[in-house]
């Protein structure tokens, strides 16, 4: 066994595959989302002939806010089920942050759509809007499944709360994570009312099937994505620790042996959420990209120590058993378009890019790849990159700081002047997210469209 | 890459779904066009009101209503059948209706109209499931005691020299108006007259449907009290349902006009 895992045969298999972009389904898919958006409201319109007064309009205010968070609540539970379509062609940073956002809105809905609802009972019980704490004890007490519901709430409103960024900094990743999987009890809990007390389910029992439906559905998911495909994954491919390398001062590879592995379907520029069964990191899973192409007896990833969990890699034991989700991660070769490739890194950011490096289809001369670090002595597995080079007919490029610290021009001049045919490139970036939105902006100085620049992001 | 500025995302997240919410709610219209197109509104008696002479519920078999009572899910009124002071029987003439409301209104009024009887007065116990209901039912069963006992009292001073309404009266009189057509759909009224003086006002139609339907049980009971009260049409408009109001006054006053003609 060699610490390089280059010149492998899958690898090489890859490098002759034809170039077939494959769009994102992303816009499919949001508006989807809005045509089921419509038919909530659609639902609410049929089922109501008239309003007479504000009341009945604060009322029907807090209906349509109601609705539109049931609608909502389970997308955003879909989002965070790991399906493949979305992980894999969307991007799971994209997903993400649709997650975070649509997230945000819910919460923000269900808080209108309590406001609204106990002030419009509030004025129908003939009270006023300063007895609309009394009116929801009343209501929580007497309405059906309206008990479960307020704890539901309750639970949504405290993961909202630790959720805002300034607070959820303060809090540990892992118990962040934890707590955040309470949402699956809040919108079981918060489910059942919306079926006895909601008019429009009352009234329609096509709504209603259709919302068991569309619950059952995200359920289904949940389950089949996020815990029976991770448990058969790991018990056909029963992988464990085989070895951990020191790259450079910092960064570690970490190689993992198991079964079949070519059999995960994990391509070039992917990741998996790796959980090392370990004393102290069996509770944590982290996303951490592939720093090779596959082999059906070995994978690769090449981690920085900047947290917990990332130094403790670098005292993990051989043998120890790993549980891997994945793989998920749109940044692969399917994201591109055109016969030439510029690679860019930044720092760690090389690992995804050095799988790609290695797979992408292209002739001598197509692919190039420009890695950024502070020092040259930071350039995490420059020898196997050299090596690629060589073999692929690749250009490889660095860009350090010089003696003085000062940082290196990575401007639109420089990069149409190392590339004069920049803006026929597909670029492929990973770094962190300074350095990914100045490269970002510099590329499309040169005249790069945003189309054909694919990063992934996993700031909120 | 392309990010807007997260702040400028909340401005417009929120701007559009108020927008969205406030048109929606704008464009509904504020009564059913379905109803008030229905021409034909199927007769409606809405309570026979107490009347001054506590005609209604004194010695004889008599009815009274009791106040609606407005709940989550609707309005919910107590008519009592009275017979010598006593409850003989209790019905709802309004309760929640729609959706599960159906159900349960079709599972709790007849017990809380079997505990009324059995009680003989308004303290009964809630149906679970269906507090709400339960709840205005007590509240109008309460009002409908409470005006059963003022009229036994009135009765019982001798002042009751009335025959009670009711075409069994030999001398009281029943006048129907003409239907007064308003925008939410026609109103007319019955009044019963006695010597002169009008014992009880009724409406046997009145708009129906959508929210029609608790503005009707909310404004024919003051009307028709307000009507025995004063004795002519010149009586005040029910705040909330001036277009109901007006029709009423209307037909009310082409009954009087019958009856003093």
């Amino acid at each position: 066994m060699t610490t390089t895992l280059a010149g492998g045969r899958a690898a090489r298999r890859q490098t002759m595959r034809r170039i077939r972009p494959r769009r994102s389904p992303a816009t499919v898919l949001l508006l989807a989302v809005f045509a089921g958006a419509v038919g909530v409201l659609w639902l609410w319109w049929h089922n109501t002939p008239s309003i007479a007064d504000n009341n009945s309009k604060i009322l029907n205010a807090g209906r349509i806010t109601g609705l539109l968070a049931g609608y909502l609540m389970a997308l955003v539970v879909l989002q965070m089920a790991r399906v493949p379509a979305l992980e894999r062609r969307v991007g799971s940073d994209r997903v993400a942050r649709w997650h975070a956002m649509s997230g945000r809105y819910t919460v923000c809905l269900v808080l209108a759509h309590v406001f609204l609802t106990m002030w419009g009972y509030a004025l129908q019980a003939g009270r006023s809007l300063g007895d609309i704490v009394q009116q929801t004890i009343d209501s929580v007490n007497q309405l059906p499944d309206m008990g479960k519901a307020a704890i539901g709430t309750g639970l949504l409103f405290f993961i909202g709360l630790i959720s805002v960024g300034g607070i959820r900094k303060l809090i540990p990743y892992d118990t962040w994570y934890h707590v955040h999987l309470l949402t699956y009890a809040a919108v079981f809990l918060t489910f059942w009312h919306q079926i006895s007390t909601g008019n429009d389910f009352a009234v329609e029992p096509t709504a209603k099937t259709f919302w068991y439906v569309l619950y059952g559905a995200v359920t289904a998911l949940v389950l089949w994505y996020r815990i029976l495909s991770p448990i058969r994954l790991n018990f056909r491919h029963r992988m464990r620790v085989e070895a951990v390398i020191e790259e450079t001062p910092g960064i570690v590879s970490v190689l993992i042996s198991g079964r079949k592995l070519h059999r995960m379907g994990a391509q070039a520029g992917q990741f998996f959420r790796w959980r090392f069964l370990a004393p102290g990191m069996r509770f944590s899973s982290h996303p951490y990209s592939l720093s090779a192409a596959p082999r059906p007896d070995m994978l690769r990833i090449t981690v920085k120590a900047i947290g917990d969990h990332s130094t403790r890699l670098r005292e993990l034991t051989p043998g120890t058993k790993v549980w891997a989700e994945g793989p998920y991660g749109a940044l692969t070769a399917q994201r591109r378009s055109r016969g030439k490739v510029l690679l860019v890194a930044g720092g760690v950011g090389i690992t995804p890019m050095r799988a790609l490096f290695e797979t992408l289809p292209g002739a001598s001369g197509d692919i190039t790849l420009l890695y950024r670090a502070n020092t040259t002595q930071d350039l995490a597995l420059w020898d196997e990159l050299a090596a690629i080079a060589n073999d692929r007919g690749a250009r490889l490029m660095y860009a350090v700081n010089s003696p003085d610290g000062e940082r290196p021009d990575i401007s639109a001049e420089r990069l149409r002047q190392k590339l004069p045919d920049i803006d026929d490139h597909d670029v492929f970036m990973c770094g962190p997210p300074g350095f990914a939105q100045s490269v970002y902006e510099a590329l499309r100085g040169a005249g790069v469209p945003a189309r054909r620049i694919h990063h992934e992001s996993f700031e909120m | 890459m392309r990010k807007s500025h997260p702040i400028r995302r909340v401005v417009l997240a929120t701007a559009a779904t108020v927008s969205g919410v406030v048109l929606l709610l704008s464009l509904k219209p504020a009564s059913d066009p379905g109803a008030a197109a229905a021409g034909v509104v199927p007769q409606q008696t809405v309570g026979a009101q107490e009347s001054p002479q506590g005609g209604a519920a004194a010695t004889g078999t008599g009815t009274v209503d009791g106040n609606p009572a407005q709940t989550e899910y609707g309005i919910v009124q107590v008519r009592l059948t009275v017979s010598n002071g006593k409850i003989t029987k209790a019905e709802a003439i309004q309760a929640p209706k729609g959706g599960t409301s159906d159900q349960k209104t079709a599972l709790a009024v007849p017990k809380l109209n079997q505990e009324a009887v059995a009680a003989q007065s308004a303290d009964i116990d809630s149906v679970s499931s269906a507090t709400y209901t339960s709840g205005g039912y007590k509240q109008s069963l309460q009002s409908a005691i409470d005006k059963m006992k003022a009229a036994g009292k009135a009765q019982g001073g001798g002042t009751g020299s009335s025959s009670g309404t009711g075409s069994g009266s030999t001398q009281a009189k029943t006048v129907t108006g003409a239907v007064a057509q308003t925008m939410y759909g026609p109103v007319q009224v019955r009044i019963t007259v006695s010597n002169g003086k009008i014992t009880k006002a009724e409406a046997v139609q009145a708009p129906k449907g959508g929210t029609s339907d608790q503005k009707t049980a909310l404004a024919i009971p003051k009307l028709n009290q307000e009507a025995v009260a004063k004795g002519t049409a010149d009586i005040d408009s029910v705040s909330g349902a001036s277009y109901t109001s007006g029709g009423y006054k209307q037909s009310l006053q082409s009954a009087l006009d019958q009856a003093g003609g």
